[in-house]
């Protein structure tokens, strides 16, 4: 999305409260947060132009199944599978065909029902090598982690410290999956997923969906004239290397990160919110670092400072993050946009971030052999 | 079919027809085992897993080639949960072969980050049928 293009706004959200809703069909827990969106926005569901669906594994026309159920039919539909970035990448196709002037009008939702694989680790892709040999998600942030540690000197303890603060904002959001609070002895003392991590360092399997309805700055005008708008809108992949590759960057979210901050003609310190993509607890500290909030090896000392919790310089993971909110895969770039997009406007609720005027989304993930990421949807809102 | 605690070696499996889970990976046909790469003969570019085609210069004429098999112990996790059929918990890591190819396999013994590591072969599973699965896996040297 170049500078020159117009912007789009977001005319309304929804969101379901994250959860495991095994006997709930995908479109079933996909259409209650799309009909929100669109009663929300006011605009009439015949002046939708296309929808973008973003799931991972919900399977074959997701968007579809989720739509049909409240009466959407007949416009463009597209299914966008990106792994984590999903709904993210959704979003970026809905704002490119409103800068193009393609589309006045598009929904977005994000949806994904993990408990239909039974719980576990996410199931990965059996054709990648490293899949051969016993990788699994948890595994490939854990070994960041270790290296991490080995490097700078992190400490378990100080690494789940970050879990601590998930849980912390996630148990103010009546939208989060997992709503209570825990201490850092209980995440010490958790069972072993994949050293150093215990449970608490992971982000939990579950259900969910998020929508949201945006729409061109003519239409903006007519529903909502203090619309937030999309700032920076940005989707990119990782680069492939057989090679050696340093483990303690983010190298996917460094070079998306400035592609979004030069859309928006901003720097890091004018974020004044942000959801980030902390599936594990080390990625919220790369992310710190990745997105020049912090310098290299100094991520915990952002943490601890207090800054990045709810009342603090930048707040990071109001929602609770992945670690608590959840993370039903596809699902999550949307919710994000939705958290955002209701700090922006003031009705957070509990974990509301005061005055927060510019917010910034981040969904990357996808774990294939040579690759950092799979992909990296990043998305900068401002009022 | 319990799953074995232990690690067992490919020695102690020779009579139970050891399945390996990813046979195109390794060549176990000689006295040590050797990781299979591709080389290319157009540009010279090494690419492991053996690729088709060259990712660097789009050729096709790619040879059969052998990776190092020492190298540095990059980083490792201690996976605790994992799809059936692997022996958990087991450790997997990252090695920066010496031809700088970075591997991901099993670790045995006890990994230590920037430890020197040497390719070997051992049991990491067992299949529904209680086959044995072997594959590589390296082991810090001493």
């Amino acid at each position: 999305m170049g500078k020159s293009m117009s912007k789009a706004y977001v005319l309304g959200t929804g969101m379901i409260p994250f959860g495991k809703f095994p006997d709930r069909t995908l479109a079933d827990i996909g259409w209650p947060s799309l009909r929100e969106a669109v009663l929300e926005s006011g605009v009439p569901t015949s002046s939708i132009d296309a929808i973008y669906c973003g799931s991972a594994l919900g399977g074959m026309m997701s968007g579809q199944r989720v739509a049909k159920a409240i009466g959407l039919s007949g416009m463009p539909i597209v299914n966008v599978e990106n792994a984590c970035s999903s709904s993210s990448s959704a979003i970026a196709q809905a704002c490119n065909a409103i800068a193009a002037g393609k589309y006045d009008t598009v929904a977005v939702v994000g949806v994904e029902k993990l408990t239909k694989f039974g719980g576990g680790t996410l199931p990965l892709e059996n054709e990648d090598w490293e899949v051969t040999q016993g990788m699994v998600m948890p595994a490939l942030y854990a070994m960041r982690a270790n290296r991490y540690m080995h490097e700078f000197g992190l400490t378990p303890k100080q690494l789940g410290e970050v879990s601590v603060k998930a849980h912390d904002h996630g148990a103010l959001n009546p939208n989060a999956q997992i709503r209570k609070r825990v201490t850092i002895e209980e995440v010490m003392a958790a069972r072993p997923v994949a050293g150093p991590f215990t449970l608490w360092h992971c982000c939990p399997t579950g259900d969910g969906s998020a929508a949201l309805i945006l729409a061109s700055q003519k239409v903006a005008k007519k529903h909502k004239p203090a619309a937030v708008h999309v700032a920076a809108s940005e989707v990119t992949s990782g680069k492939y290397t057989n090679g050696y590759r340093d483990m303690t960057v983010a190298e996917l979210t460094v070079r998306g990160s400035h592609e979004a901050y030069e859309m928006a003609g901003i720097a890091p310190n004018d974020i004044d919110v942000a959801e980030i993509h902390d599936a594990f607890t080390i990625a919220e500290l790369m992310y710190y670092e990745a997105f020049g909030w912090a310098k290299k090896g100094e991520a915990y000392q952002l943490l601890s400072s207090g800054a990045t919790s709810l009342g603090g310089k930048i707040p990071v993971n109001p929602s609770g993050g992945l670690l608590s909110r959840g993370h039903p895969v596809g699902a999550t770039g949307a919710a994000q946009a939705v958290e955002i997009v209701r700090q922006l406007e003031g009705r957070a609720g509990k974990h509301q971030v005061e005055g927060a005027k510019i917010g910034l989304t981040h969904a990357t993930g996808g774990g294939i052999a040579g690759f950092d990421h799979g992909a990296c949807s990043i998305h900068i809102f401002a009022k | 079919m319990t799953t074995p605690s232990k690690i067992v070696t490919n020695d102690a499996l020779a009579d139970s027809e050891p399945h390996f889970v990813a046979p195109g990976l390794v060549d176990a046909s000689g006295p040590e085992p050797r990781l299979v790469a591709g080389k290319c003969k157009a540009c010279g570019a090494l690419s492991f897993p053996k690729a088709v085609v060259c990712p660097a210069c789009l050729s096709q004429d790619i040879a059969a080639a052998h990776l190092a098999s020492e190298g540095m112990l990059y980083s490792f996790a201690t996976v605790h949960q994992a799809p059936k059929n692997w022996i958990v918990p087991y450790h997997l890591g990252y090695v920066d072969l010496t031809d700088g190819i970075r591997v991901l396999a099993h670790v045995e013994g006890t990994p230590r980050i920037e430890a020197k590591v040497k390719l070997g072969v051992a049991r990491v599973g067992t299949a529904a049928d209680g086959t044995a699965l072997m594959s590589y896996v390296f082991t810090p040297v001493a």
